[in-house]
C-alpha cells in the first residue's frame, strides 16, 4: 500500500497545503497550476454526482479510481477539503483524512493562533505532525 | 475535553483582540501587555477563590507554592508543573515543558517572537492567585523552545 | 493531590468558572477600554465570531456531523454545542411560523453566575460574545444568520432569550477563473 500525495483546500478553493510522500510522477506543472485544476476538477465532480444520482445524496463524491491509483477525497461541512492519492489496495483511506482534520488540522492551524485562515500553511509543527501521522498508518509502505 | 477547547480559543481571541487596534494596527507592547495581564490577574484572584475554598490555610509560602504548581495548575492547563525550583529568598520558578497555550503552536523556534504575548495572562493569573492567597509578587515568563517555559515568581516581603 | 478536600468541585464545574471568570474580566477589562456599552457590546460580537469560525471545526470534527438539512437541525445542533462546550442545556422554542426563525432559552446561565450590572452598564448585553459565536460558526456550514438577545436576566428579565434568525445560505465559492 502506498500514499502517493496530498492536497488540502480551504472553503474558498485557496491550496493550504501540498505534501507527498512516495509521488513516482510529476505532472509538469507547477503546485499551483495542478491545484487549480484539481480544485475545477473537483468542484464540477462533486456537481455532476450531486446532480446525477439517482438516489438521495448523503455524502457525495467519495473517490475515483484508475488502473494505477485512487483519488480519495474528504470533505468538512465547513467545505475543508483534503484530497490524497493512494495506490488501489490502499484502505481506510477515509479515516486517515478525518484523522488529519481532527488530529491535525484542528489542533495546530484551528488551534494554532500562528495560523490565520485564507494563508498557506506554514506551520512546521503542522508539517511535522502531518508527516508523522501519515508516516505510522497502515497505508503507508514505501 | 470539549470545554477545554472553549477556553482555548477565548484566550487565543483575548490576545488577539488586546494586541491589536481597531485599526488592525499592534498597540503599544507596554498597555497591551499590561491589560492582557490585569485580565490574568482578576481571573486568577478569583478563580484560586473558587478553587481553595474547603482548603485550610497553608503552613507557609513553599506550600503554596506546591499547591499552584499541583491543584492550580492542573485546574487550568490540566497538567501539573513539571519542575519548581526556589533560592529560598522568595524567588520560584516554575517549569512547564508542555504549556497548553503553545502546545499548539510550535514546538521550535518557529513563532518564538510570538510567544511572550500568550505567557501575559498566565503571569497576571499567577500574580492574582497568589495576591489573592496574601502573597504580593512579580511574576516575568522566559522561553528558549516552545512548547515549554518558565515563569519566575518575585516575592516581595515587606 | 494529598490534602483531603483539595478537589472542590469536579472538573466540568471548574472548566466552566475557570472561562466564566476569564470572560468576566475580559468584559470589565472593555468597559474600561471603551466609552460606551454599544462598542462594549460590538467588540464582543467581533471576538465571538472570530471564536465561532474557528470552533465550528472543532465541534465538526468531534460530533461528525453533516451540514444541516434545515434550521430545527440547526438549532438542534446550536443546542447540543452549547451543553457540550458550556454544560448548559437552553430549550429551543418560539419558532417563527415559517420555521426560520426561533429562540434559545437559558433558565440557568453559568456565565452570569458572578455578575452583577451596575446601573450605568444597563445597554451593556453582557453575553454578546454568543451572538458572535453562532454568526460564525453557521457562517462557516454556508448559513447566514443574525442573532440577539431579546431578554436578560442580568437585566431584571425573567428569563435569557437569545433569537436566531436564518437570512440566507451561502454558495461554495467557485473555481478561480470560471463564470
Amino acid at each position: 500500500m502506498t500514499i502517493h500525495n496530498l492536497y488540502m483546500f480551504d472553503r474558498h478553493g485557496v491550496l493550504m497545503y501540498y505534501g507527498e510522500w512516495n509521488r513516482k510522477r510529476q505532472s509538469g506543472m507547477t503546485i499551483e497550476e495542478e491545484a487549480k485544476l484539481m480544485y475545477g476538477m473537483l468542484y464540477s465532480i462533486k456537481n455532476f454526482v450531486n446532480k446525477m444520482s439517482p438516489v438521495d445524496v448523503r455524502e457525495g463524491f467519495q473517490c475515483y479510481r484508475t488502473s494505477k491509483y485512487a483519488l480519495n477525497y474528504f470533505e468538512t461541512p465547513s467545505g475543508v477539503k483534503f484530497v490524497m492519492n493512494t495506490d488501489l489496495h490502499s484502505q481506510g483511506v477515509r479515516e486517515l483524512l478525518q484523522q488529519i482534520n481532527s488530529q491535525i488540522y484542528i489542533e495546530y492551524c484551528v488551534k494554532n493562533p500562528a495560523y490565520k485562515s485564507g494563508e498557506t500553511i506554514q506551520c512546521e509543527l503542522f508539517k511535522t505532525k502531518l508527516d508523522e501521522l501519515v508516516k505510522q498508518s497502515p497505508i503507508f509502505k514505501s | 475535553m470539549a470545554d477545554d477547547a472553549l477556553f482555548d480559543f477565548l484566550h487565543m481571541e483575548i490576545v488577539s483582540h488586546v494586541t491589536k487596534s481597531d485599526a488592525g494596527l499592534l498597540q503599544d507592547g507596554d498597555e497591551a501587555m499590561s491589560k492582557l495581564e490585569q485580565i490574568g490577574y482578576s481571573t486568577g484572584y478569583r478563580f484560586i477563590e473558587r478553587l481553595t475554598k474547603d482548603l485550610s490555610r497553608f503552613k507557609d509560602e513553599l506550600e503554596v507554592m506546591k499547591a499552584i504548581c499541583k491543584d492550580f495548575w492542573s485546574a487550568v492547563f490540566k497538567k501539573q508543573v513539571d519542575n519548581l525550583r526556589t533560592n529560598h529568598q522568595g524567588v520560584y520558578v516554575l517549569q512547564d515543558n508542555k504549556f497548553r497555550f503553545l502546545a499548539s503552536i510550535s514546538n521550535s523556534r518557529q513563532y518564538l517572537e510570538l510567544a511572550p504575548k500568550y505567557l501575559v495572562f498566565t503571569c497576571g493569573l499567577l500574580r492574582g492567585a497568589l495576591a489573592s492567597l496574601g502573597l504580593t509578587c512579580i511574576v516575568t515568563a522566559e522561553v528558549t523552545t516552545m512548547p515549554a517555559c518558565k515563569f519566575q515568581v518575585h516575592l516581595q516581603r515587606a | 493531590m494529598a490534602r483531603p478536600g483539595a478537589r472542590v468541585a469536579d472538573s466540568k464545574k471548574i472548566n466552566s468558572e475557570l472561562f466564566t471568570l476569564t470572560y468576566g474580566a475580559l468584559v470589565s477589562q472593555l468597559l474600561k477600554d471603551y466609552e460606551n456599552a454599544e462598542d462594549v457590546n460590538r467588540q464582543l460580537d467581533r471576538m465571538g465570531y472570530n471564536i465561532g469560525v474557528r470552533i465550528i471545526e472543532d465541534f465538526l470534527a468531534r460530533t461528525s456531523t453533516a451540514r444541516c438539512t434545515d434550521m430545527r437541525d440547526t438549532a438542534e445542533k446550536i443546542q447540543s454545542a452549547f451543553k457540550m462546550y458550556l454544560g448548559v442545556n437552553p430549550t429551543v422554542t418560539s419558532w417563527s411560523p415559517a420555521s426560520d426563525e426561533f429562540s434559545l432559552l437559558f433558565d440557568q446561565n453559568p456565565m452570569t453566575e458572578f455578575v452583577e450590572l451596575p446601573d450605568s452598564c444597563l445597554s451593556l448585553k453582557y453575553c454578546n460574545l454568543f451572538c458572535g459565536i453562532i454568526r460564525g460558526a453557521c457562517e462557516m456550514v454556508q448559513l447566514e444568520v443574525t442573532s440577539w438577545f431579546v431578554q436578560d436576566s442580568l437585566k431584571g428579565d425573567p428569563t435569557t432569550e437569545l433569537r436566531v434568525k436564518f437570512v440566507k445560505k451561502l454558495e461554495d465559492a467557485m473555481p478561480a477563473g470560471e463564470d
